[in-house]
């Protein structure tokens, strides 16, 4: 994924956070990623209206946009069965990302959740993998979205951060490094074939 | 796209959205150059970010200064959690890490404070002088273990202010 493109010209962004200072600098990453069409709003009541009257491409929504949170917004969005919007890919903004959070986003249809405060390569990189990993939907009685059935191998660009992630600590170096003959002779009776 | 309710079966099918479909669109610009970009864009607002924290920090005092008079005033207690968690969403992203690992800690506090924890002024005046020193040049870079003393002190006072007492039993 990071050497793919991605093409945002043309496509309408919608940001959906009530931090106007969040909003902006989110909207400044996406034009500089080539994004032409962002727009931006605060609530809940501002992204169903933008979503009436205009046909967004993807929903980049806070996880707790007033005045109900992202969970429910997202569960209203996939489970309105009129609703044309109702496939559109839905990335959740979260300062939370435990485990148990992620999978509520899941299990409420989100494609994604993306950790704030958030990079430039954070986003670009998860845009990337709803781009270039599509899955498909599962439409059921319990749970319309995005198939909950997948694996990340590993995190996009190598940017993704729990918050229980630990730091593991190495201890100073305590002698000399083993050198190259050190090595050889360790491995020798493996690479003749005797082990 | 029929409505499954009531129906025990599932049907998958592909959306292949419009954003799926254009953005795979030859004609993009680089991941490398694509990101240069955006962090230009992000540098640019740096010229105003400090005016913003200082505004910020200036409502987040006053909702404090609420809470200091009447600790039960619920809407004074999310006013405030509502400024920490602007100042912790885009702290890092505009280079200063530790206004974010300050308003972190201030919004677990103030998370338990609402769920019941009994409140103490002290507490929240340390994490403010936190804030004024994690906003000078000197400091804002700083990772939190680059200032240990600060970082494992805030993170103490957070773990002996937050616990919640138990719910007493009802009739």
């Amino acid at each position: 994924m990071k050497n793919s493109t991605i093409n945002l010209r043309d496509l309408l962004i919608l940001v959906a956070d009530p931090n106007s200072y969040l909003r902006r600098v989110v909207n400044g990453m996406l034009r500089g990623f080539g994004a032409n069409k962002v727009m931006e709003v605060d609530n809940a009541t501002g992204l169903f209206q933008a979503l009436s009257s205009q046909k967004v491409d993807i929903l980049l929504c806070d996880m707790r946009l007033p005045p109900h949170g992202g969970l429910k917004l997202t569960r209203t969005i996939r489970r309105n069965a009129d609703n044309e919007n109702r496939t559109i890919p839905i990335l959740l903004m979260s300062s939370d990302t435990s485990e148990s959070t992620v999978k509520n986003a899941r299990d409420a249809g989100a494609n994604i959740v993306v950790a704030k405060p958030m990079s430039p390569s954070g986003l670009y990189d998860r845009l990337g993998w709803i781009v270039f990993n599509p899955r498909p939907f599962v439409d059921c009685a319990t749970y319309f979205g995005p198939d909950r059935r997948f694996k990340i191998e590993g995190y996009p660009g190598g940017v993704g951060r729990r918050k229980g992630d630990k730091i593991i600590e190495v201890g100073a170096e305590a002698g000399p490094s083993l050198d190259q003959d050190d090595i050889d002779s360790l491995f020798s009776n493996a690479r003749s074939g005797q082990d | 796209m029929a409505n499954k309710q009531g129906n025990s079966e599932a049907t998958i099918f592909f959306a292949d959205t419009r954003f799926e479909r254009l953005a795979r669109r030859p004609g993009g610009i680089s991941r490398e150059e694509a990101l240069e970009r955006a962090q230009t864009a992000v540098e640019e607002m740096k010229t105003d970010f400090t005016d913003w924290i200082d505004q910020q920090y200036s409502e987040l005092s006053a909702s404090l200064a609420d809470i200091a008079k009447d600790p039960g005033d619920t809407d004074a207690l999310e006013r405030a959690q509502q400024k920490c968690t602007y100042l912790r969403d885009v702290g890092s992203t505009m280079g200063y890490t530790l206004v974010t690992f300050v308003a972190t800690t201030l919004c677990d506090i103030l998370e338990a404070y609402i769920a019941g924890a009994t409140y103490d002024k002290n507490v929240i005046d340390c994490h403010m002088d936190a804030f004024l020193l994690a906003r000078t040049d000197e400091y804002r870079h700083r990772r939190p273990e680059e200032v240990p003393e600060l970082a494992n002190g805030l993170l103490r006072v957070v773990e002996v202010a937050s616990i919640v007492p138990p719910a007493s039993p009802k009739d």
